[in-house]
């Protein structure tokens, strides 16, 4: 809303400094956005907040001014002269949907001159940025910036019938505006029709067929209320949001409706003559007058934490127009609150009322809040856990849409088959699509990088998946299932996506927790086949749960997003992981005895993987072993044999509770080639 | 006695010299200076006692010239034995090593980074931690409930028009889904399921549809705290959000409420907050709206709350002097790099 200064001196005297009235009203609720000198005026441009449709008229901004500069305001009362014929011979209204328009009044001027408006109402509307049109639409734009009623004025010779009917639009209804642009409405919205067609959309545009123009000679000028909602419906859904539907979205004052048709009656015959039919056509009828609100006095201070007096509370009401009425006792007054503030119906309202003109400066900023101990949730320790060891690894953390586009969302999620849910409108330009994995924003992030020549740009996040529950699960906590993922695009192969979701599975003490994490193969999408697995965890009483992936990303993903190649990635369900972490872990006192260090080199078949050999390695030699590595893997078919692999294994030895011996040792490593014979076939290699 | 010759005898004193030099360059510490003086100085065993012995069998014209090259190799030996015994002592590694260009860059270290907007959310987590309040989560994908009803934004209010709104298409018509657009809704899931006294500061991703820009994002962060207890004022608030302030931002900062206007705040406030001189705008707050105390079962006659929210963006854009916050989002790690 963009407010002159000399325009608002009509209604009220204004402090010497406009810097005084702006902090003023900055410090009450309208937010002062800016100050420009246009001519000899100042558009000074504030922010009103959707509550206060008063605010949205000049008449309402002096009000506030004058309650906070404690001086009268002067609102005046024009009286135009009426002639003798009477209106209701003119024109018939009818409203056929009261609930979308509850009051239409219409009144009759006939004879009038168009032509330019005057310098001063040009200069003022020049003021607050809209254009001269001609007097009789200067006039109405005039009331309405003025009063925070819209009006409009329509060629009264082109509405056909001697009749105004406010009806709901027939779908595919078109009408061209007077931006004689032609749109197709439809049964949300709200029309004002003449006999045979529309000739506005109501409370968003006139007609073209009606407007005034340089030949009109007589006005049928309407001022009424709409419901909001038919007019957002008409002015998001056509694109064609006007002034006057931005106040009626949020309720000008319906006891305005009668006001500014007499003002702009009164100002169209002093700036273009013509003569004004008696009394005016109305339909419908005024919001009944709302109910009385009580407060009690202390609950101010119960609210706000400081007090107020009685009588201030009551000097500030009765300032903004509130009526104290009967029935008011020392501490129990009742309030009815003006008709422009409908948006204050409650005892709350009137303390914050109270609370907004006296100033928060005074509510004091230090009192005592008492101490209370609370603690970080398991998901949010794992969240942050996972985040270190990914950081410590050397990547960076991204953050990405949630939304993705069609081709990005194409790919099977690891994480659930439902196909992905949609959104309108899109989050950005062709992404509509709710992610199911986050490694498609990954490599996007990734491919960006390239493109700005960072080919080795390692990358993860922390964020929701979301995924359709299936239909008939019951009960059903919500229809989107939001998996927290942790996934991770890094330069490498296989084993360096892998060792890093080891790292986070380690950071997060998931096998200290007794559960087991087994790595399979497992095909994807994303992932170069072959080169791809899945991560399951077993719990104690619960089902195998799949809670990651790691692949080699496809040659073809890698070229898509532009990643040059090698690429890894993995990805970790942490909301599932959050329940098999152990992140406070007691102590496992390390051994001061000393290590024993054996290697042996194994020969297996070349398809047995090394997950079973090492399975069989750990199960052979029980709590002794303190580590054992993969040193080598090799195949020679002449020296192993064809079809045949070596593992050179190294394991540390270790007892807590004294120095192995070498005999210990040797019948640790004799059951472990035990062991590996039995299991997968392996053969120390002579 | 065994005939030696000169040569011979030469050659035997020339290799244990060359032996013991090279093993005691070689020592590293104490216990191998010992083993090294066992075996070559040993005043029983050792190599030069043994040589010393085969000294008798050189011809007698050969003995003071033997006796010349035992004399300089025992010298050579016992040199180098105190050399190494010196340096090990000094804890030294050796004769010293080349000079190095200490000018060469260090073994890069590639550090990983941590998001300046995760930054910026866990300090706000942890200055509100510290006063009690516990960082809760919710779903994103939210109902018409949560996001509006109980917030008290009923259906006709324009925050709810679906070009507002990321609605998801799909056929649940009656009770449509939409990413959040607050995260207030889990401030109304937590207060469904808990009695006051209650603490929390909700924090996540929240849509609305706005053109992105310089200063708009359709997807940011917010950070909301909730306090309801009984007895709590607008005191209460701008207590604790000076004590954020001054926290955040250190030193003894100042808050001031403007008046604003929130659906589920009464009264409701825009927070300013003095930085560098200036009263910069952090966000809004306000007093539980007792709609909304209704809507989740609490009786607004027994307990008051406050409730305020910050953009993250916004703040982590002034903290790190960001001046485009789709920076954010675009994960050029020459910008993330730098956090």
């Amino acid at each position: 809303m963009i407010i002159s200064k000399n325009w608002l001196a009509d209604y009220v005297q204004l402090p010497g400094s406009v810097d005084d009235l702006v902090e003023q009203l900055l410090m009450s609720g309208l937010n002062h956005e800016s100050t420009s000198a246009v001519g000899d005026d100042l558009a000074v441009e504030i922010e009103v907040t959707s509550n206060r449709p008063d605010c949205l008229g000049h008449i309402g901004v002096a009000r506030e001014a004058a309650v906070l500069f404690g001086r009268p305001l002067h609102v005046p009362d024009p009286r135009p002269l009426e002639g003798a014929a009477d209106a209701s011979k003119s024109i018939a209204v009818r409203i056929d949907a009261s609930d979308i328009c509850p009051h239409y009044t219409a009144r009759v001027i006939r004879g009038v001159h168009i032509g330019p408006s005057p310098s001063w109402l040009v200069d003022r509307l020049a003021t607050v940025g809209i254009a001269s049109v001609n007097n009789v639409v200067d006039v109405t734009n005039y009331v309405m910036l003025e009063s925070g009623q819209p009006l409009h004025a329509f060629d009264l010779a082109k509405v056909e019938g001697g009749q105004i009917v406010i009806r709901r639009a027939v779908n595919g209804e078109p009408f061209t505006a007077i931006n004689h642009k032609t749109y197709s409405l439809d049964e949300r919205m709200c029309v004002i029709a003449d006999a045979r067609k529309p000739v506005a959309i109501a409370g968003v545009m006139g007609g073209a067929d009606t407007e005034i123009s340089a030949t009109t000679v007589d006005v049928l000028l309407e001022s009424a209320q709409f419901a909001p909602l038919p007019v957002r419906a008409a002015a998001r859904g056509l694109v064609l949001a006007s002034p006057s539907s931005y106040r009626f979205e949020r309720g000008p004052d319906p006891a305005m409706v009668e006001w500014a048709s007499r003002r702009a009656a009164s100002l169209i015959l002093e700036l273009a003559g013509g003569t004004l039919e008696r009394g005016f056509v109305a339909a419908g009828q005024l919001a009944s007058a709302p109910a009385s609100i009580p407060l009690a006095a202390e609950r101010v201070e119960e609210i706000l934490g400081v007090p107020i007096a009685d009588a201030r509370q009551r000097q500030i009401l009765t300032s903004l127009g509130f009526v104290e009425v009967s029935g008011s006792g020392p501490h129990a007054h009742r309030w009815r609150a003006p008709t422009w503030r409908r948006d204050c119906w409650r005892e709350i309202d009137l303390i914050e009322e109270i609370a907004r003109i006296e100033g928060y400066a005074s509510v004091p900023e230090n009192v005592a809040v008492a101490v209370r101990p609370i603690e970080l949730s398991s998901r949010e320790k794992t969240l942050r856990r996972a985040g270190e060891v990914l950081v410590s690894a050397g990547l960076c953390e991204a953050m990405t849409r949630s939304v993705v586009t069609q081709a990005q969302a194409a790919a099977a999620s690891p994480w659930g088959e439902a196909p992905p849910l949609v959104i309108s409108p899109p989050l950005v330009r062709g992404a509509d699509r709710l992610r199911r994995s986050l490694l498609p924003s990954l490599f996007e992030a990734r491919g960006g990088n390239v493109a700005v020549g960072v080919d080795d740009a390692d990358l993860f996040e922390i964020a929701r998946a979301y995924l359709a529950r299936p239909e008939g699960a019951d009960p059903v906590p919500s229809p989107v299932h939001e998996p927290l993922l942790a996934a991770m695009v890094v330069g490498g192969s296989f084993s360096r996506a892998k060792g890093l979701a080891e790292a986070v599975l380690a950071g997060l003490g998931v096998t200290a927790s007794g559960a087991t994490i087994e790595v399979r193969p497992a095909a994807f999408d994303l992932f170069e086949p072959g080169r791809s697995a899945e991560m399951v965890l077993h719990r104690e009483g619960r089902s195998a749960e799949r809670i990651g992936v790691i692949g080699e990303v496809a040659r073809s993903t890698a070229s898509a997003y532009g990643l040059v190649a090698p690429v890894a990635a993995a990805e970790l369900r942490l909301d599932v992981l959050a329940f098999a972490a152990e992140l406070e872990r007691s102590l496992v006192k390390p051994s001061d005895f000393p290590a024993v260090e054996r290697d042996i080199n194994l020969v297996v078949a070349a398809d047995v993987p090394w997950g079973d050999v090492e399975a069989a390695v750990r199960s052979a030699a029980g709590g002794m072993l303190e580590s054992c590595r993969l040193v080598q893997v090799w195949q020679d078919a002449e020296r192993l044999g064809a079809g045949r692999k070596s593992f050179v294994i190294s394991m540390t030895l270790r007892s807590t509770s004294g120095t192995l011996s070498g005999e210990a040792a040797a019948s640790v490593v004799d059951a472990v080639v035990a062991e590996c014979g039995r299991r997968v076939g392996g053969v120390l290699r002579g | 006695m065994t005939a030696v010759s000169l040569d011979s005898f030469r050659g035997e004193l020339e290799r244990l010299r060359a032996d013991a030099e090279a093993a005691l360059a070689e020592a590293v510490d104490a216990a191998a200076l010992e083993a090294h003086r066992v075996e070559f100085l040993g005043a029983r065993s050792g190599r030069l006692k043994a040589i010393q012995k085969s000294l008798g069998g050189l011809a007698v014209g050969d003995k003071p010239a033997g006796g010349r090259h035992f004399n300089e190799a025992k010298a050579a030996i016992t040199a180098a034995f105190e050399a190494a015994q010196a340096r090990i002592e000094a804890g030294g590694l050796g004769p010293a090593a080349e000079a190095i260009d200490v000018t060469l860059p260090g073994e890069p270290i590639r550090l990983g980074h941590v998001h300046p907007l995760t930054h910026t959310i866990r300090r706000v987590q942890e200055i509100m931690g510290r006063l009690g309040f516990e960082s809760v989560d919710g779903p994103e994908v939210e109902d018409q409930w949560h996001n509006f009803e109980a917030l008290a934004i009923p259906a006709e209010h324009p925050a709810r028009d679906p070009l507002d709104n990321f609605y998801l298409s799909v056929a649940r018509t009656a009770d449509p889904l939409l990413l959040r657009s607050q995260t207030s809704t889990v401030q109304i899931r937590v207060m469904e399921n808990r009695e006051p006294p209650l603490r929390i500061v909700s924090l996540g991703r929240v849509y609305r549809p706005d053109t992105a820009d310089a200063t708009h994002y359709p997807m940011f962060h917010q950070v909301e705290g909730l306090l309801v207890e009984p007895g709590i004022t607008m005191a209460h608030l701008k207590s604790v959000l000076r004590l954020f302030a001054s926290s955040f931002l250190g030193g003894d900062v100042h808050v001031r409420f403007r008046p604003s206007f929130f659906p589920f705040t009464e009264p409701s406030v825009e927070v300013d907050m003095e930085w560098g001189g200036r009263w910069v705008e952090m966000g809004g707050a306000g007093m539980v709206d007792p709609a909304v105390l209704e809507a989740v079962g609490y009786d607004p006659d027994v307990v008051t709350g406050f409730a305020f929210g910050l953009g993250v963006e916004r703040i982590a854009a002034r903290r790190y002097g960001v001046d485009d916050i789709r920076d954010f989002y675009r994960n050029d790690v020459r910008f993330l790099r730098q956090f």
